[in-house]
């Protein structure tokens, strides 16, 4: 059996082989090439607007944007994908206008980032909606400038949207129907029974819906090419970190990892390839950890079959 | 037990404290319950409607570029000449005439040719993965596929930028050959070949998740009716396996290849910049010439949304990718539907 298609086999073997060795290829690649770039000093100073390696200094504003935009992005998403998974999972019904409702989150889950970026632009550049970003005083049919952290974060929350809420209706529907049950049968009410009772229950598929929206925002480059801007630092009022400048850093343009690499890369005006590979290997440590996370909490999920 | 006496805790705080009489209190918590769902149906109808409100802005920009090039926005070429003009043309005299189909066309060889590239090395690995791995490899192969899907597109772009695109412009590109097409582009790597092997590592874990998922689902009896008859492993996985999961591997197929036309930073990193269209008389040569995707061009042409005729451009560029994109899905959803309907219909 095995010589007669022992070319089928080999394919098959090589096929399996080469999906691995790939992804040790570039995790390997990135681990040696950026590996001597990184420092304290290189992760605690501010990129510097220089041609010369030596003398572009470190990635912290886009390590801290990377932070921050994850942050600001995943309290945006969270609850309305929240609320919708809920809606999903417990309220509604198997009916024609439910399943418009989830082939509508469907599809947006298939849209490409970039389209996003440019939907964002669209919406933020409008003069109505110069809070989130800036506009020029005084002019005439002035258009907002339409990039910042906010721009961003909000424009990464409608990104990730479908994504969250279809692994916190997983969760969700992944609740014992015992559990829901039994708080029905001590007289709870439906809203009792689920803030109380399922989502306790759901909360490591809830975690986990979380972490992959968050990696998922901060390995974006297109929204971020767009809706940030390609500035390496950040553009409000400085010092950035002050308190009283915070809503001016928010309302203003900045970096994340991501758009360092991207600037960094010889596809870019910084043109410092070490660097690259340094904030690179940053990122996908970050990313790793993160898929780690999921994968322990995966393992002790907190729910238990009916005994 | 620890958990048991959790959710004990759970339900005593769920328990409610009124008597269910019809009471002002007991109206008042109905009117409560009702305001919540009609809150959360809200936010439901409002993550369902996204997909039109994008629609609505996006189109409504590119619809000047529309207007004035009509049907040959798809069928024109000389973008960048279009691009220059549109960017020094004086305000009074707008230039809306754009021609994208080097863009067009660029989406399709790299989308085409990273298909061809994943969905063989793919669909190997998903049967691998399924039918024949060793226990000891199982889980490494799957953590693998995660990652890879998990890798963001700038890495892919950096290391393709750094290790793919050298190779090719020292292995495959002669000087006289780059010297013969010096007319019509630079050959310096970034090339449809280098955005077809970044992008079908990009697309193929998708892929592979998807279809070892429809592979799995083939009933088990299946699979034993097929060794029962003395058929030999690799024509089971050949006559039975695949044809009956064959749809869900289309629908992988299919949404893989939503990512594959939607992928804009790591194509134009590796792909090169030039928007010229890749003439298949130049013979292999053609693998090798620069292309623009209709994604990339919206990341490298962005310093030109500051002019209201290049941004309804790139505006039509995104039109064309999300209408692309909408149909995939709905295609993609339409072709799962019909497997759960056919698992029913077996099972």
């Amino acid at each position: 059996m095995f010589k007669k298609h022992w070319f089928a086999y080999a394919a098959l073997w090589c096929s399996g082989l080469i999906t691995i060795l790939a992804c040790l290829g570039i995790v390997l690649f990135l681990v040696v090439k950026g590996a001597h770039a990184i420092s304290w000093q290189f992760l605690f100073t501010d990129p510097q607007p220089s041609m010369n390696e030596a003398l572009s200094g470190g990635i912290l504003t886009p390590l801290i944007g990377t932070i921050l935009l994850t942050t600001l992005g995943i309290v945006c998403a969270l609850p309305w994908a929240g609320a919708t998974a809920i809606y999903l999972a417990e309220y509604a019904g198997e009916n024609q206008f439910v399943n418009a409702l989830r082939t509508g989150i469907d599809v947006l889950a298939g849209v490409p980032t970039i389209v996003f970026a440019i939907f964002g632009l669209a919406v933020f550049t409008l003069p109505q909606m110069a809070m989130f970003s800036t506009i020029v005083e005084g002019v005439q049919n002035a258009q907002a400038f339409g990039r910042s952290f906010l721009v961003a974060a909000i424009t990464m929350a409608a990104m990730v949207l479908p994504f969250v809420i279809k692994s916190i209706e997983e969760a969700i529907r992944s609740v014992p129907p015992s559990y829901k049950e039994a708080s029905y049968a001590l007289g709870a009410s439906k809203w009792s029974t689920i803030s109380c009772v399922l989502l306790p229950a759901a909360r490591a598929g809830i975690i986990t819906g979380v972490i992959l929206g968050i990696g998922r925002i901060a390995g974006d480059t297109a929204i971020i090419w767009l809706c940030l801007g390609g500035s390496m630092n950040m553009g409000g009022q400085q010092p950035w970190w002050m308190p009283q400048h915070w809503v001016s850093t928010l309302q203003h343009t900045g970096s994340t990892l991501t758009s360092y690499v991207y600037f960094s890369s010889p596809a870019g005006e910084g043109n410092s390839p070490g660097k690259a590979f340094g904030a690179g290997l940053v990122l996908v440590a970050i990313i790793l950890l993160l898929n780690a996370i999921v994968s322990y909490l995966g393992r002790f999920s907190n729910i238990k079959e009916d005994q | 037990m620890k958990k048991n006496s959790d959710l004990t805790a759970a339900l005593a705080t769920a328990t409610p404290t009124t008597a269910n009489t019809v009471t002002s209190a007991w109206r008042l918590k109905q009117f409560k319950e009702k305001a919540i769902e009609y809150l959360l149906a809200t936010f439901t109808v409002m993550s369902a409607v996204l997909i039109f409100f994008i629609m609505y802005f996006v189109i409504r920009r590119a619809l000047p570029v529309f207007q004035a090039s009509g049907i040959g926005f798809i069928f024109r070429g000389g973008w960048d000449a279009q691009f220059m003009t549109s960017w020094q043309a004086p305000a009074d005299q707008p230039s809306w005439i754009f021609g994208a189909l080097p863009l067009v066309m660029g989406t399709i060889y790299t989308t085409v040719g990273a298909l061809l590239i994943a969905i063989p090395l793919g669909l190997g690995c998903a049967i691998f993965l399924v039918e024949m791995c060793p226990s000891w490899l199982r889980v490494p192969l799957t953590t693998t596929v995660r990652l890879l899907a998990a890798i963001p597109s700038v890495i892919y772009g950096l290391v393709g930028l750094i290790v793919v695109v050298p190779v090719i412009a020292h292995t495959l590109i002669s000087n006289q050959m780059a010297m013969n097409m010096i007319d019509i582009a630079a050959l310096d790597g970034t090339s449809i070949l280098a955005g077809m092997i970044v992008l079908s590592i990009m697309i193929g874990p998708i892929f592979i998740a998807l279809s070892s998922d429809a592979l799995r689902a083939v009933p088990r009896s299946y699979k034993e009716a097929a060794f029962a008859l003395g058929i030999s492993q690799w024509r089971t996985i050949l006559k039975v396996m695949l044809p009956v999961a064959r749809q869900g591997i289309i629908a992988g197929a299919i949404l893989a290849t939503g990512r594959a036309i939607g992928e804009a930073i790591a194509l134009s990193m590796v792909s090169g910049g030039v928007a010229s269209l890749p003439d298949f008389q130049h013979g292999l040569v053609f693998f090798l010439e620069p292309v623009r995707t209709l994604a990339s061009a919206i990341v490298n042409n962005s310093e030109g949304m500051l002019v209201p005729t290049c941004e309804s451009a790139l505006f039509a560029c995104a039109t064309l990718l999300l209408l692309s994109s909408v149909a995939l899905s709905v295609m993609a959803t339409w072709v799962s539907g019909m497997v759960r309907k056919g698992v029913q219909r077996h099972v």
